[in-house]
């Protein structure tokens, strides 16, 4: 079973525990990171840029930790479209109360393409 | 069974004209060209269209029509069947080599597509395909809107040991995984055959990942990858090549790669619990794919 990329033993099920996902990205060092800048959308006049500060989220420490990995030259990346999906659902679960992460998965759960840079 | 015990026997089943073989040969091509894996693919599709994205051919020559040119399949020779692919999947060049068969199929209106099938597995088998040197995975690339008998020889046979379902979130999609998870219920506990996941080939529809997901939930298996639509696949295609080997730094490839990275890692290999088709429409009502219907008015035509 795989969440965020993170592979987990067939022995857990096919329902992992949002904690044990949380885990995994708990090490993340998100202290030099102030902003998480998406890019939604490919057609030139259609694109929008999405601002994200939370630093207290689950959401916040997930995409920075999508963004650093193999990624030694911090340059903007492509969002696998199941990560972002998988980032919004468990957000929607853990982070429920927050409204600026509920926006922002309102967004990731839609078709469009996003690319992340943080600053 | 043949080949060594290390090597892994997986297969792409699917509704027709669900992508199957497009996500398959893009998704093997990731597996070889990424991660330096060696594959045999064996096409179960009369359509043959299997390999030509590896061999940047429009169709091989398959293994029935080889047999029916020639005489009889102990006429066909295993260099005649069997092509090495072109470019990044060469033997000769760096990283893992893909070789491409074709089982074809009989003249439409004629015979059982899935004879063909039998006929060229026992074929690769004699003739020692499956113990090549460095071989990690055989692929299945199998039709599957109706699981016939024929069709179910790589699962009904204990070759296939880890089936992939190619699907999407429209109702069709869904039917045939849920069908080819019955088919797998049928043969898992005499051939040791396991659902490994289902890939959405996304048709970009509403709450399509909502449904892949619950879908895969209530087989038991998981959604390994969600692949999504990209004019870049059409692009690839036209040059008869797999995005892997068009564009490899673009974003599609991406996926592919990621993909590619589950399917090598992957270790969910489960026996299906296929729902029934209450529950299937059930399942497309609740993530509004269906709009509830008034009993009273079914088979009533629309008012002018």
């Amino acid at each position: 079973m795989f969440v965020l990329g993170f592979h987990f033993p067939a022995s857990m099920g096919n329902q992992i525990p949002d904690e044990l996902v949380a885990e995994k990205i708990a090490d993340v060092d998100i202290s030099d990171v102030k902003e998480i800048k998406l890019l939604m959308g490919t057609k030139e006049r259609d694109k929008e840029w999405l601002s994200y500060t939370n630093k207290d989220t689950f959401l916040f420490r997930a995409m920075v930790h999508y963004f650093k990995e193999e990624n030694p030259e911090k340059l903007q990346k492509y969002m696998i479209y199941m990560n972002r999906y998988q980032m919004s659902a468990i957000s929607k679960r853990v982070d429920a109360a927050d409204d600026e992460t509920m926006k922002l998965c309102h967004h990731l759960d839609n078709m469009e393409q996003f690319r992340i840079e943080v600053a | 069974m043949a080949g060594a015990p290390s090597l892994r026997q997986i297969a792409f089943y699917g509704k027709g004209g669900i992508g199957k073989s497009t996500t398959s040969q893009n998704t093997l091509a990731a597996m070889s060209h990424y991660f330096d894996k060696n594959i045999m693919i064996v096409g179960c599709d009369p359509k043959a269209d299997s390999t030509r994205l590896i061999l940047h051919e429009k169709a091989q020559d398959t293994i029935l029509s080889l047999a029916a040119e020639l005489g009889t399949i102990e006429d066909v020779e295993m260099e005649q069947a069997r092509l090495w692919g072109k470019g990044l999947f060469d033997k000769e060049t760096p990283g893992g080599w893909i070789n491409c068969t074709e089982s074809g199929g009989p003249e439409p209106g004629v015979g059982c597509a899935g004879r063909g099938v039998i006929t060229a597995i026992n074929f690769l088998e004699e003739e020692g395909a499956y113990d090549e040197e460095g071989l990690d995975f055989v692929s299945y690339d199998v039709l599957g809107d109706v699981v016939c008998g024929g069709f179910a020889m790589p699962i009904r046979e204990g070759k296939a040991q880890e089936i992939y379902i190619v699907m999407s979130g429209e109702m069709m999609a869904m039917y045939a995984a849920n069908n080819i998870s019955k088919g797998i219920l049928k043969y898992a506990n005499t051939g040791g055959v396991r659902l490994a996941g289902l890939v959405c080939n996304a048709r970009m529809t509403d709450k399509e990942y909502d449904l892949a997901l619950e879908l895969a939930q209530r087989l038991g298996t998981q959604l390994i990858h969600f692949v999504p639509r990209n004019n870049i696949v059409q692009h690839a295609e036209l040059r008869r090549m797999t995005v892997v080997e068009y564009s490899p730094y673009s974003d599609q490839a991406r996926e592919y790669k990621e993909l590619a990275r589950k399917i090598v890692n992957n270790d969910m290999k489960i026996i299906p619990t296929p729902i029934t088709m209450d529950e299937l429409e059930e399942l497309l009502l609740a993530f509004g794919l269906e709009d509830e219907v008034d009993e009273s008015q079914v088979g009533k035509a629309a008012e002018a």
